[in-house]
Order: C-alpha cells, then structure tokens, then sequence
C-alpha cells in the first residue's frame, strides 16, 4: 500500500484524536488537515519501522500545542468545585442525554496535560510507550499523569451522575 | 519502602493492568491483588467504564464521512506524475497566496511574521551581493568546513551547508548578515551560466513549523518556511516552479 493510501487509512482515527483533543470539530479537521499535509511534505523522513499512527500522532499533537501557544489561549482548569457548585445539578432525567456530553466536558476541564494523556491512553489505546514518545517525556510521567487525569475524570464524571456510585439528586 | 510508595507502586500496577501493558505473571499478581482489595477492584471497574464513554463520546467520529478538504489533503499527488508531493503543497500554497485567498496560511501565525521578514532580509542581500563580481562572499566555499562552523556558531543553531550539485550550483561561499533576530547566515550559489541564488538561515528562537511563504521583489523570487529551530529564505532570480524545486532540495538537504 502506497503511503497516501496509508494515510487516507488514518484519517477517521485522526479525526477522533483531534476531536478528543479539542473538543472543537472544526479545529479539529483543521488540526487533521495541517497534520495530512505537514506528512506528506515529511514522508521521505518516516521511518516506516516505525507505527504511523503514533508518527501521525505525533505531529498533529505538537501541531496543536504551537497552535495554542500561537494564539496564547490559555486553558482555564476548573476545579472540580467550580462544577459542583457552579452548575452541578443535573436532573435525574437528563442523564442520559447528558452522558456523551459530560465525558466531553469533562475533557474539557482537564489541563492539557493530563487531557492528552488520557485520550492517548484511555480513548486511542496506545502504549505508555507509544505515549512517551509521542509526548516526548518519560513512562513514569506519563503515568503519573495518567493516574491524576483518572482520578481528576472519576470526580468530575461523579458529579454529574455518571460512575452509578453517586447520583446527583 | 513506604506505605506511600507502596500505594503509588500498587496504583501504577492497576493502571499498568486497566491498560493491557502488563504479561501474564504480572496480571496474575495484580487479579490477586484486586480480590483482596475491592477499593483497587472498584478503581479498575471505573477507568473501564471512563474507557466506554470516551469511545461513546468520540467513536461516532470513525463514521462520519471525510470532509472534502481532507480528502483533497491528499489528492493530487498521486505517483504517475512527476510532481512530488511537496512540490504539489508548494503549488497548493502558491494557488492560496495569488489566487485572492492571500493571507488564509498566516491565520494567526506569529512565527509567519519572523519567516516573512527573513523572506524580505533575502531579498535585499540577495538584490546587494548576487551582483558582486569579486567579493560576493566572505569566506569562500573551497573552505567549506570552516564556513559551516563558523555560521552555525554565529547563527547560534547547527545546520549543514546544504550540497546543491545535484541541482546545478556550486558553493561560492557564505557571509554574515545583520538580521532582524540577530545573526543571519548567507550561503550564495553559483550555476554554470553564472546565475546566483542565495540561501539564508537564521534561528529566530523560536522552535516551530510554519507553511512554506513566497514573496516576491521585482524579478526575484524568495521561498521561506520554519522547521524546528531554523528558518530559512531561498531567494534568486528565477520563476516560480524552478525556485519551487530548489527550494524543496535545499529543505531536503537541511533535513537530513
């Protein structure tokens, strides 16, 4: 398979990455698009050794980290008390619809740190391997990135109803 | 070891678990572990359950079908034609920049303006030394060590003096020019039928990648882009596809 088919292959799984790691969809394909081109400009240098997704990955990562320097945006972290006592409440039947939305928003909460790395893992199911070098730091940060980012998750998903161990009332 | 390392070391190994990176001994270790300790049971339980509703959330997106800008991303560039595929991104931009969608690559890029401006600086002393019968360079190139160590130091980020003998120029030689971000390395070429191209490097202290940049001033043509650390500007007095090609050598060689 030629490497334009190889990468044509990758595009749906990009844009799930790019998505989880936005949240925005039009940043999102933005994100995929740079990433297609900057590969084909690089595809001389990959090393096909090595697994394309986690090349791809790679760029497209760094690619949106320069681009939120780029624009200075900051990501403002909410704690999770912002939530319960902001706008905790969740009536029992919007649960369910709110679901997909709170894992989304959930995401959102994290820093960019501990964002990337639990949708690398928890979502895109890379190795710490993969994952170290991807983020380019060591597997024990990532893991310990990886467990505050759980338990950051395990709260903020708790306080909206969704671990069935605490309903919101 | 202490019992809070030994937490650590537990939690670690119900992460290590929950993510398959574990052999078979080891997860026979860690099902022990578990059924003794429903608090490190339950913990497992939820990154499960996180891992479910992150695919809910997000693998509706496998499904979608691919915008059209992302299938052309690739198009194009397919292998009968002789275009490579950089020279059909290069084709690409050129189509955005004169084709009144001038300005869409410099969305919000900083590190554009810095490219931009070497852009011009090349320009300039292209338009100043490529005229220079006698003294276009300072150091010529028969000392090509000696230039490279000299202009990496100077400009402050390693790079190699790139070889364009297989594009029909010859070192002359480099200078130093004064640049906008301190120190800027000039390389300057030499075909067979004496034309000139320049090609200057710098290291804005930025580390990024930008779009490739075409600028022109009068009959000169400059090609300009950031790749890492380094920024670099082709400028010389030749048409668009040529500079095209030149331009796509000289990153080759800098890359490597």
């Amino acid at each position: 398979m030629d490497f334009r088919r190889q990468l044509s292959a990758e595009i749906p799984v990009l844009r799930r990455f790019a998505r989880a790691l936005t949240g925005d969809p039009a940043l999102a394909d933005d994100l995929v698009q740079d990433c297609l081109e900057r590969a084909m400009l690089k595809s001389h240098i990959y090393d096909p050794s090595r697994p394309l997704r986690a090349w791809l990955f790679t760029m497209l990562r760094n690619l949106h980290i320069s681009g939120l320097r780029r624009n200075g945006r900051t990501t403002v972290v909410k704690t999770v008390d912002d939530l319960v006592n902001g706008e905790g409440a969740v009536a029992p039947e919007q649960e369910n619809r709110l679901a997909v939305g709170s894992v989304s928003e959930a995401l959102n909460r994290l820093s960019p740190q501990h964002r990337e790395v639990i949708v690398l893992v928890g979502l895109e199911e890379m190795s710490y391997r993969d994952v170290s070098e991807i983020l380019g730091v060591p597997v024990g940060t990532i893991m310990s990135r990886l467990s505050r980012a759980r338990e950051q998750m395990r709260q903020l998903l708790e306080d909206r109803g969704h671990t069935g161990l605490r309903r919101v009332k | 070891m202490t019992n809070e390392q030994n937490e650590h070391m537990d939690e670690w190994a119900l992460h290590a678990y929950a993510d398959g990176e574990l052999s078979p001994e080891q997860r026979a270790e860690v099902e022990a572990l578990m059924a003794r300790d429903p608090e490190a049971a339950r913990k497992v339980a939820d990154w499960k359950r996180q891992r479910e509703l992150l695919r809910t959330a997000f693998d509706v997106v496998l499904d979608e079908p691919v915008p059209q800008q992302l299938a052309a991303a690739l198009r194009g560039r397919a292998a009968p034609s002789r275009v490579t595929p950089w020279l059909a991104m290069a084709a690409a931009v050129l189509l955005l920049l004169f084709g009144g969608l001038g300005g869409w690559f410099l969305k919000g890029e900083s590190a554009a303006t810095t490219v931009v401006d070497l852009g011009r600086q090349a320009l300039d002393a292209h338009t100043v030394y490529a005229v220079e019968v006698r003294h276009p360079v300072e150091v010529p190139g028969t000392d090509k060590d000696h230039l490279q160590a000299w202009l990496t130091k100077r400009v402050g980020t390693a790079f190699t003096v790139p070889d364009l003998t297989d594009q029909g120029y010859a070192l002359l030689g480099g200078r130093l020019l004064s640049g906008d971000e301190g120190p800027a390395a000039m390389l300057m070429y030499e075909d067979k039928a004496g034309q000139r191209v320049s090609v200057v490097l710098a290291a804005p202290g930025t580390d990024t990648e930008t779009a490739l940049k075409v600028q022109e001033k009068g009959k000169l043509i400059a090609c300009t882009w950031q790749d890492g650390k380094l920024s670099v500007a082709v400028a010389g007095d030749m048409a668009r596809d040529p500079m095209m090609v030149l331009a796509k050598a000289v990153y080759d060689k800098l890359e490597g």
